[in-house]
């Protein structure tokens, strides 16, 4: 079985009387080790998809397993631990506690998966130094250009040794080519095995990766090898 | 861990942290200070109560008959030395039994000099173990004393004082007084009994408190002879008030027949109890033994100080709840305050929620921490409240009466910041549900 695993998968926002079908019966099968784009207009689900890849959300309809976890049975506190053991997020916007330096938003994850702390903060420091931090180990977020905070964002994303990296238009911050360094960040973590997916509406960074999957209107339209 | 991150946030947020803590700042500390308050009462009512005499002591004190008993009253030959006599013979638990018979007379020198009216009493010995008295000179009565009748007195303190001024007490020994017109040797003189802050200032030379109600004022004020002696002398010529049919064996009396010192109505009667542990035991075995020499008739009731400290003890709790209620609500408001606070601060902290969650927080972390956060902050405020105290009971000392200084306990400050640490954890349950029941994503994109 693929590592990711969406079978009919379909969410519904319910906004008033009005049904949103951010997405409308996804099949979609990732295997482990792979690099995957996800392109599409604005609204078009992907982020929606993404969400629920990263157990940040449970689908309304359909099945969806993700690391061998059913994910459309899963309580609040399994969706927590995939989160914690199986999935490195990085987000358009960074997502950095303002007042932890880079090693205290590195090691965040560890709080909750219980490493104790001297170990913690090894593993952070070396998750930093691996994405070119390791000269800003005590600065803040706001110490740092969006680039560095990106990279942080990474190495947080990369701290727990996830199977699965995923990111939410990673770029879409960041000037052309501090975009270029974190994408090739964002390959060289996927040649060492890592699943990577991510959301873009750049089509040059879509032809580096080995699939390129279409969105509209929650329905996955077209499917692609660059 | 949930510590950390919550000193880090009260920390970077130092006012606002202050502000929440301040609710429980004044609780505590006005807590700590109202059982610091009601502690100083209760030890000033103690120590009080230990120089007024014990909880051993039991008065037995006339009563009017009740229902049908009032028909044979005439039965009872009332409190006399008969009673004293069988109490200590035969009530085992009682330890002393003092009966007294009281004369009002001047008391005067040998010469006639610094006559004043006072309430001669006649005692037996054991009225001084009954009346918690110590010697200053002399000796007290004995019971060759009371055997012979001998015009031997005993002089409280300010009689003593009053009666011969500037005299050293040694000296006012084998002196000559005057109860009435017949002469009286002064065999002792009595210590002077007084609260402790009297005497304290005394022997600091400071001035003497005196008391509106003075308990002590009677004991200093005494002038013992032998119980013989008072009856013989003084009071052998007084009337029955009414025809006692003898006990069997006894001679018959008739009416207005004059009393024998056996028969005379004792003025007080009070008695001691040896052990305290058999306190009730003691007074049941003193009625059975009163039921006798009285003929059943329940012409006496039993007056013990238990009641008494009962009624004080119990004013002291009303105040120590009535204070405690006023410092556990202004806590409540702390709390409330905290409460107010964290769930502000939550608001503020959407995303820094999210963005735990989203990186494999549980719900469950997020409540803890919340929750440790709020009752830090209470922590820390009864901490702050703990120094303020000090400084409340400062105050206190400086405007409360002396014999009720305030007095800081250990128990009362753990009780305190306990009850505030609890304070917290009640008003963070709320906050934290409340953030724990967030949904990552919404939480996410809060702006
Ligand atoms: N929490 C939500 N409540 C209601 N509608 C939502 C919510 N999240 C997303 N949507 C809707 O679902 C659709 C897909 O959104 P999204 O997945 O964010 O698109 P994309 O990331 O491709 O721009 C949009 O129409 C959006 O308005
Ligand atoms: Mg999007």
């Amino acid at each position: 079985m693929s590592l990711i695993q969406l079978r009919g998968a379909t969410k519904v926002y319910r906004v008033g009387e009005q049904e949103i079908r951010a997405l409308d019966g996804v099949d979609l099968d990732i295997a482990e080790g792979d690099f995957v784009s996800i392109i599409g207009p604005s609204g078009s689900g992907k982020s929606t998809l993404m969400h629920l890849i990263g157990c940040l959300d449970t689908p309304s309809g359909g099945s969806m397993v993700v690391g061998g976890q059913d994910l459309s049975r899963a309580t609040a506190d399994d969706l927590s631990r995939m989160r914690s053991r199986e999935i490195g997020f990085v987000f358009q916007s960074f997502n950095l506690l303002p007042r932890l330096d880079v090693v205290g938003n590195v090691e965040l994850p560890l709080i909750y998966a219980n490493v104790p702390a001297k170990e913690r903060r090894r593993r952070a420091e070396e998750a930093a130094k691996s994405v070119g931090l390791g000269d800003r180990l005590a600065n803040r977020p706001s110490q740092l250009s969006g680039g560095q905070c990106q990279r942080v964002a990474i190495a947080r994303a990369l701290v727990n040794n996830p199977r699965i990296l995923l990111g939410d238009e990673p770029t879409g911050n960041l000037d052309s080519a501090t975009g270029e360094t974190v994408l090739g960040l964002l390959g060289e973590l996927n040649r060492a095995g890592k699943t990577v997916v991510l959301v873009t509406h750049d089509p040059g960074i879509a032809a580096r990766s080995r699939r390129v999957i279409e969105l509209r209107d929650g329905k996955i339209v077209g499917e692609g090898r660059p | 861990m949930a510590l950390r991150i919550g000193l880090g946030e009260i920390a970077s947020h130092k006012f606002r942290s202050f502000l929440s803590m301040l609710g429980v700042v004044l609780g505590v500390s006005s807590l700590i200070a109202t059982m610091a308050l009601t502690r100083g009462i209760e030890e000033g009512m103690r120590t009080f109560m230990q120089q007024m005499g014990g909880l051993e002591l039991v008065s037995v004190v006339p009563n009017e008959p009740g229902g049908l008993m009032f028909e044979f009253a005439n039965l009872s030959p009332g409190r006399t030395l008969r009673d004293a006599v069988a109490l200590k013979g035969a009530a085992g638990l009682v330890s002393h039994a003092s009966p007294e018979l009281e004369h009002p007379a001047v008391v005067s020198r040998g010469d006639g000099g610094g006559g004043e009216r006072r309430r001669a009493r006649g005692v037996f010995p054991d009225h001084f173990v009954i009346g918690m008295h110590g010697l200053e000179a002399g000796r007290f009565l004995t019971d060759l004393d009371v055997d012979r009748g001998t015009r031997c007195v005993v002089l409280g303190s300010s009689v003593a004082s009053q009666l011969f001024p500037g005299t050293p007490v040694a000296d006012v020994v084998g002196r000559t007084v005057r109860i009435g017109d017949s002469p009286f040797t002064v065999v002792g003189v009595l210590k002077l009994q007084e609260r402790e802050e009297q005497a304290r200032a005394r022997k600091a030379g400071r001035k003497v408190p005196t008391y509106r109600w003075d308990p002590f004022r009677q004991k200093n004020e005494s002038v013992l002879i032998p119980f013989s002696t008072m009856f013989h002398e003084f009071r052998s010529g007084d009337r029955s008030e009414n025809a006692t049919p003898a006990l069997p064996g006894a001679p018959a009396k008739a009416e207005g027949a004059p009393n024998s010192m056996e028969s005379i109505r004792l003025d007080t009667l009070t008695v001691r109890i040896g052990d305290l542990r058999h306190f009730r035991a003691a007074l049941l075995q003193i009625r059975a033994v009163l039921d006798l020499t009285h003929r059943g008739v329940d012409d006496y009731d039993l007056e013990t100080r238990e009641d008494w400290f009962d009624r004080v003890e119990s004013s002291v709790r009303a105040a120590r709840l009535s204070g405690g209620l006023i410092s556990a609500i202004s806590l409540i408001v702390g709390g409330i305050g905290i409460m107010n606070i964290m769930l502000a601060s939550i608001s503020e902290r959407v995303r820094e929620i999210g963005i735990r969650l989203a990186v494999g927080a549980r719900p469950r972390d997020i409540f803890r921490q919340i929750l440790v956060e709020s009752m830090l902050i209470s922590f820390i405020g009864g901490m702050i409240g703990i120094v303020a105290s000090l400084g409340l009971i400062e105050v206190l000392k400086l405007i409360s009466p002396t014999e009720n200084v305030p007095v800081l306990t250990l128990d009362g400050i753990l009780f305190s910041v306990a009850f505030a640490v609890f304070a917290g954890l009640v008003s963070g349950i709320h906050p934290a549900l409340k953030a724990s029941r967030l949904d990552p994503i919404t939480a996410l994109r809060y702006e």
